[in-house]
């Protein structure tokens, strides 16, 4: 709809107002790499050995692959809209003949187009410098599983973006600490953004597998990396997906609470 | 200076709880990883699997000392546009002194027993002698020094440019590297990470020395850098100073 | 349609939890919160003709911004019967968005790293306003305000005026049948809010637009306004012609007088009830009836060096509405015979 598509030309202009940011921002995201990418190296000094069931093929094409699937899945524009709601400003979209959440997503997509041009060239620029063996995927039937788990990925983060956002309803004050809390930390860390899960026992694994958090970072790229039996992965989308509906639907409860809630601040 | 920081963070206790869960959150998961990993592989770049933790300990431990020490150089940005800088230059109090220290932030402080508990109980299974404690402890408070530099360089651009917020980032993110004793990483980033940004001279080093795998000649260098260091830095200030058009409103 | 807008009963209750002060308070806070309820509007009933334009005042607290935000749709009421151009507004129907735009001095809308031309052309597309349309009413618009030369500047590099006069086009952009502005002429400079006011008013009359609009400067509706309501406390206080307002509530004027000489000031108490005594200045106050006669008297007997005669302050005027000065209770509404054959 025309709508939608003016939102995501205004958002995509917006971004570049903020230049700098945005340009830290992916220098961060390098830098994570590189340290992780050296890590690895020395770990697999020399030897060709498999540790935690990765080959140097495959942790190096993880520790490549979290840039660009990070692009996707986490860049996001919604972290912005508790600032909306303690400022009342949401105030004035909800005057408009538009779709809030739609807005949003339009805005997150906006800003995962971007991010994913500057990654995809950051991950040639790194693959030419660091000249890693890279492990390609050519079975299409992971490649369309890989597509969907990314899917289910963007719209989980949405979700938990969203939900942990609509603090201010309740609490005004607290939520710059909830986002910091939930997002930042828990969900970079559990999402396998800094390294695979697999390294841990599998007693913590198994846990983690049944929070959507894993599913954001870490299945994605093992589905592309072919460390998944059918059985396994079929049943990772299938929690995933439960997820994603769930959180779907908290969302729109809470939301419709947290709207009548709302004072409608200011005078 | 110090009690109305503490004050005023004192009103908004909720929220910074849970920074500081945060913090230890975030802090006791990559420790944790970096145990499981290193169980798995039998140690990192040569070093084992206690040495390695060591190591990040150090990082923590000297990151989290200077952001106690360091935190008001956050305030700065807003200190220079708003021209309140002015205030501070015409006080008889050194103005470095005043515009460095006194912002000490009470979730650091709060985690810093936490640190120091693990970061003594990874050291002592170095088995380090009182010699080699003292040299680390030294080390650190060098690796300190070069951190108060940074942070000089850091205001001292933000003087010229009155961009803050975004340099500290890069300092921090820089530092992270560190988290691994710094061999593990190629030339020229090697040499990138010892001498023209020393963060391997902050935290590798120190660590090294309680290790006993210090060279002399590291030790030695590396006060001399701090010493040099410092000195740069403080004559970038000065530099900035002669550059400081005061903003008026 | 016979009315543009319909209040009837309206009732709104707030839930305000109230938070004990500093650290155990807030622990406290978590578990047990103490419950207050504020009552921002008791049973409020009025009707407004399409293209009317009135005025809501009434001191801060009062329940203006809350009633505009109930018809809006941003709040829903607890109790008691809204509609606005046919639409109950809390469901905030696209249809019904369509036609209305709300405007709050200090909540912007427009993006403000972009220039304004960039949110104009989002708006467009969000109301779904056809091409020719659009361009015709914003050329209309940016001529009304004087803008052209700021369409393509940063937002946050405009002064308050030059934003709020973007402001009102993007609000405007959509033509919509009722407009309610709150606190329109806030944080102006005197030039600025005339200018707003004449807007208001040659918006009203071109596109005869449902004009609702909450203030308390009182200048505003003295410009503006032909119809008023007053509000305090959550009850309607007056709701009538602004004319009689004035007459019922404001029998006198006020003189000012500048004297060059001091002597015999003293005598000035009898040409009407003095004020305020301070050389060189004297303010008096006379009953309108005999302003004219007594201000030739002043300028007969006195050595005046300048005379102005005013209106009282309209906030001594609502002052006086508040506490029932014509000797009914403040409980009642005073409401203008004329205006309310029809009366719900």
């Amino acid at each position: 709809m025309k709508k939608y598509l003016s939102v995501f030309e205004i958002s995509y202009q917006q971004e570049f107002a903020y230049r700098l940011n945005f340009i830290m921002w992916r220098f961060r995201n390098i830098i994570q790499v590189f340290i992780t990418f050296f890590m690895w190296t020395s770990i697999f000094a020399g030897s060709n050995k498999i540790i935690f069931g990765y080959s140097k093929e495959r942790i190096f094409t993880y520790v490549l692959g979290i840039l660009m699937v990070r692009a996707f899945v986490m860049s996001s524009r919604s972290a912005d809209v508790s600032g909306d709601i303690s400022r009342g400003e949401i105030t004035n979209y909800l005057l408009k003949p538009i779709n809030y959440f739609g807005f949003w997503l339009t805005r997150d997509l906006s800003s995962k187009v971007l991010n994913m041009i500057f990654a995809l060239v950051e991950t040639i620029i790194l693959f030419l410098i660091l000249k890693p063996v890279f492990f390609v995927q050519t079975n299409p039937m992971l490649v369309f599983a890989f597509l969907v788990s990314l899917a289910i990925a963007f719209f989980i983060y949405f979700n938990l973006l969203f939900l942990t956002n609509s603090v201010p309803f309740w609490y005004p004050e607290v939520a710059w600490g909830a986002q910091f809390l939930f997002m930042v930390v828990i969900a970079e860390f559990l999402s396998g953004s800094l390294f695979p899960i697999d390294v841990l026992p599998a007693v913590a694994q198994d846990i983690l597998m049944l929070t959507p958090f894993p599913y954001l970072i870490y299945f994605p790229l093992q589905v592309y990396l072919g460390k998944l039996s059918t059985a396994m992965m079929l049943k990772g989308i299938v929690i995933s997906g439960a997820w994603l509906v769930l959180l779907g639907f908290c969302l729109n409860k809470i939301w419709k609470r947290g709207l009548k809630a709302y004072t409608a601040h200011g005078r | 200076m110090n009690k109305n920081s503490f004050m005023s963070v004192m009103t908004q206790r909720f929220v910074f709880l849970i920074f500081l869960l945060g913090k230890i959150f975030r802090f006791i998961t990559f420790g944790a990883f970096l145990l499981f990993l290193l169980k798995g592989t039998g140690g990192l770049g040569g070093y084992n699997i206690n040495q390695v933790l060591f190591f990040y300990l150090t990082f923590i431990f000297v990151d989290s000392l200077a952001q106690v020490f360091f935190r008001e150089v956050y305030r700065f940005r807003p200190l220079v546009i708003s021209g309140d800088l002015d205030l501070i230059l015409v006080k008889p109090i050194n103005v470095l002194v005043r515009v460095l220290f006194g912002g000490t932030d009470f979730i650091d402080l709060a985690s810093l027993p936490i640190i120091l508990f693990f970061l003594i109980k990874t050291g002592q299974i170095l088995n380090p002698n009182l010699f080699q404690v003292i040299l680390f402890v030294l080390l650190m408070v060098n690796g300190l020094v070069i951190a108060m530099a940074f942070h000089i360089a850091v205001i001292s651009f933000g003087i010229i440019t009155l961009e803050i917020d975004h340099t500290i980032l890069i300092y921090r993110d820089l530092l992270t590297f560190a988290r691994f004793p710094i061999d593990i990483y190629k030339e020229p980033l090697k040499s990138i990470l010892t001498y023209i940004i020393p963060v391997g001279v902050m935290i590798t080093m120190p660590a090294k020395a309680l290790m006993g795998i210090i060279s002399p000649s590291g030790v030695v260098g590396s006060f001399l850098f701090g010493g040099l260091f410092l000195f740069l830095s403080l004559r970038f200030w000065n530099f900035a100073l002669t550059k400081y058009t005061s903003a008026s409103s | 349609m016979e009315k543009a807008i319909i209040v009837d009963r309206l009732v709104k209750n707030f839930e305000i939890t109230e938070k004990k002060p500093g650290f155990s308070g807030a622990i406290s806070s978590v578990f047990s919160s103490k419950k207050k309820v504020v009552h921002a509007l008791r049973s409020v009933s009025f009707a407004i003709q399409p293209g009317e334009l009135v005025g809501f005042i009434g001191p801060n607290g009062a329940g203006k911004t809350t009633t505009l935000k109930i018809l809006s749709g941003l709040l829903f009421p607890t109790s008691g019967f809204v509609q606005v151009l046919e639409h109950d507004p809390w469901n905030r129907k696209p249809e019904f968005l369509k036609q209305i735009s709300l405007v709050m001095g200090q909540k912007n809308q427009l993006w403000w790293d972009l220039p304004a031309i960039e949110t104009f052309k989002l708006n467009q597309a969000i109301y779904e306003v056809p091409k020719k349309e659009y361009e015709k009413t914003l050329e209309e618009l940016v001529e009304l305000l004087e803008v052209k030369k700021l369409l393509n500047i940063q937002v946050r590099r405009l002064s308050l005026g030059q934003r709020m006069r973007l402001e009102l086009i993007a609000a405007l952009l959509h033509k919509p049948k009722a407009l309610f502005l709150d606190e329109p002429t806030i944080g102006l400079d005197l030039v600025a809010q005339q200018k707003m006011r004449d807007f208001i008013y040659d918006y009203n009359r071109k596109l005869g637009a449902t004009i609702l609009l909450t203030s308390h400067n009182m200048d505003d509706l003295v410009d503006l306004a032909r119809r008023v309501i007053v509000i305090n406390d959550g009850r309607i206080l007056f709701d009538g012609a602004f004319e009689e307002l004035v007459n019922r509530f404001a029998k006198e004027k006020i003189i000012k007088v500048y004297l060059s000489k001091e002597d015999g000031m003293n005598m000035i108490e009898k040409i009407g009830k003095v004020k305020k005594i301070a050389f060189p200045q004297v303010i008096l106050s006379v009953p309108r009836s005999t302003t004219a006669v007594a201000a030739a008297e002043l300028l007969q007997n006195f050595p005046v060096s300048d005379l102005t005669i005013e209106e009282i302050p309209i906030e001594e005027v609502i002052r006086k509405v508040f506490r029932g000065e014509t000797g009914k209770r403040s409980s009642g509404i005073i409401k203008s015979g004329h205006l309310n054959k029809k009366g719900i």
